[in-house]
């Protein structure tokens, strides 16, 4: 049973005022890095802190390889999860930070001079924490979650504050723990790293699901928004041809149409049909952004 | 034990314990001095002439070689309480201060079992409290006796069981703190709370029941103020029963009471709430 794969299945929260998690249910594979995407205040921390039972759930139940992590027998062998980076004592020095932990889950201490080393904070390791930068405290809470060599690990924003050098040395880690068969479920609302990091995305917004899939199929669910990029010197005749078959069209500002509802067979065929002349003819597939935008658009963070 | 263990090693891998240690052996140092000039003048001065007959009374226990040799082993307890409960209150508080609450019950989702620990470190930390200052006490004590020509002591029977009953305040001190830190989450409001408590609230409550119990013309009103837990650890290591107060295991009763109580509300809390 201990696959290590999450499944959240009708899980709510309410705040007095607010439903923080609207009934919300998705899947987590192992062997796979996860993105849990959500602008701000969409939820995604309640969700994690709901799975790790730091929050009591109105309803639903969040499951780690089939068990509540209040079930688990040596949660901290299991689940590794990096919360928010600023969780250690600040006059504590770090390696100490880790040795506490070790003492409360029954590790040997080396445990705790090995982790270090395994996220590059050896040489920091005797000072205390509030000397560290906000890189290391991230590498620190990442040191933490490794302690036990867990099957799954939750991150909450873990690029927060990185420098592009440890955004690259977090992504290849992630992606290296998920290639050993271990869940990785990543939140973040940095789009463009979940692009290279992610294999699978869960994208929330005012406490729902919006989307699960792979990268792929989630962009593929988009492809009514691609457009098509065109140039022509005759663009009065092109977009009189092409608004007649129901596309819309509007110039970029850089010299180029942007025509959506059509493909760009559609668009040549017109243009042909017209005997309009054609500079240029790409179709413009969404980035992650744009999906993301359009998909959690008009669902307001601020709730 | 593993989670007791990890329990003291936080708090031995911060400043908190020693800074406050120093606190208590500045305070124990003061106290000592004072308890033995008091000790002096009352084993040395005759009873003054012209007392009404509850105060002599008063005043002729006090007299007592005991009850000086119990005041004098046991002396710091006031201050000493303090810090110990102001580290059972970090204890707790420095976990929501510093945000490690996530941490330890990710470790240990079993949040009565860390609660639990908690109390137990704090406990066994007031008891090292109550080890060196008795460690100190008991030599000093020794040493002044016997320039009043006077024997150590600790043969009597009352004496030593004050100074036991004194470790056991030291140890009640640490439980009680960590309940009130559960009570109040926020580090400074805790501590500036319980401080603020401790040194008005004793004074206050002494003399509010003191001025009751003369308008009402009711001693049992007055014998009301050993419920206030400083009070009560007062009294619970008084060598001997001065005249006018409740006997010393009274004490000992309301503090284990205020322990439990405070205890178990804090396990309740914390075990029900969300940590965000």
């Amino acid at each position: 049973m201990s696959d290590g794969q999450i499944v959240v299945s009708g899980l709510t929260k309410h705040y007095k005022n607010v439903r923080a998690v609207d009934n919300l249910s998705f899947t987590v594979e192992p062997g796979r890095v996860t993105g849990f995407l959500g602008p701000n205040g969409a939820g995604k921390t309640t969700t994690l802190r709901m799975l790790l039972n730091l929050v009591k759930p109105t309803a639903g139940t969040a499951t780690i390889g089939g068990q509540r992590y209040a079930d688990l027998k040596d949660p901290l062998r299991t689940v590794g999860a990096v919360l928010e980076a600023s969780s250690a004592h600040k006059g504590r020095t770090g390696i100490n930070h880790l040795r506490v932990i070790c003492g409360a889950a029954g590790f040997p201490r080396q445990r705790a001079d090995e982790v270090m080393a395994t996220v590059g904070l050896t040489p920091a390791a005797k000072r205390k924490f509030k000397g560290y930068s906000l890189g290391m405290r991230q590498r620190l809470g990442i040191a933490a979650a490794l302690l036990g060599d867990p099957q799954v690990l939750v991150l909450d924003e873990p690029a927060n504050g990185l420098d592009p050098e440890g955004i690259r040395w977090m992504r290849d880690l992630l992606k290296a723990l998920a290639a050993q068969g271990r869940t990785v479920l990543v939140s973040s609302h940095l789009l463009s790293e979940m692009q290279l990091l992610a294999d699978d995305l869960v994208i929330i917004a005012a406490g729902k699901l919006v989307r699960q899939g792979t990268v792929t199929q989630v962009m593929d669910s988009m492809a009514h928004s691609a457009q098509v990029r065109v140039r022509t010197p005759q663009v009065e005749e092109l977009t009189s041809a092409l608004t007649a078959l129901k596309a819309t069209v509007t110039p970029n500002g850089e010299g180029a149409l942007m025509v959506a509802g059509i493909d760009a067979p559609g668009v040549g065929r017109a243009a042909l049909k017209a005997g309009v002349e054609l500079h240029e003819l790409t179709l413009e597939r969404p980035d992650l952004e744009r999906v993301f935008l359009e998909l959690t658009a008009g669902k307001a963070a601020i709730r | 034990m593993n989670l007791v263990r990890s329990e003291f090693l936080k708090i031995r891998t911060t400043n908190a314990w020693w800074l406050f240690g120093l606190g208590a052996f500045a305070m124990l140092a003061l106290t000592f001095l004072v308890n033995a000039l008091g000790a002096y003048y009352a084993l040395s001065e005759p009873t003054p002439e012209g007392l009404n007959p509850d105060d002599a009374a008063t005043f002729e226990a006090t007299r007592d070689v005991v009850y000086q040799a119990a005041n004098l082993y046991t002396s710091g307890q006031f201050f000493g309480l303090l810090f110990v409960l102001l580290l059972g209150i970090v204890v707790i508080t420095s976990e929501f201060q510093h945000q490690t609450v996530t941490t330890t019950f990710l470790s240990t989702p079993h949040r009565t079992a860390v609660i639990l620990a908690k109390l137990v470190a704090a406990a066994l930390a007031g008891a090292g409290y109550w080890l060196v200052t008795t460690a100190l006490n008991i030599p000093a004590t020794i040493i002044f006796l016997s320039t009043q020509d006077v024997s150590n002591q600790l043969g009597e029977w009352p004496v030593l069981r004050s100074i036991l009953l004194n470790l056991l305040a030291y140890v009640l001190w640490g439980v009680l703190g960590v309940g009130f830190g559960v009570l109040i989450r926020s580090q400074i409001g805790a501590t500036v709370t319980a401080v603020a408590l401790y040194l008005l609230g004793t004074a206050a409550g002494a003399i509010f029941f003191t001025l009751f119990a003369n308008w009402l013309d009711a001693d049992w009103i007055s014998d009301l103020q050993y419920g206030l837990p400083s009070i009560a650890s007062g009294l619970m290591v008084s060598g001997t029963n001065i005249p006018g107060q409740p006997v010393f295991w009274v004490g000992a009763v309301v503090l284990v009471g205020w322990s439990v109580l405070t205890g178990t509300i804090g396990t309740l809390i914390t075990r029900t709430r969300d940590i965000s």
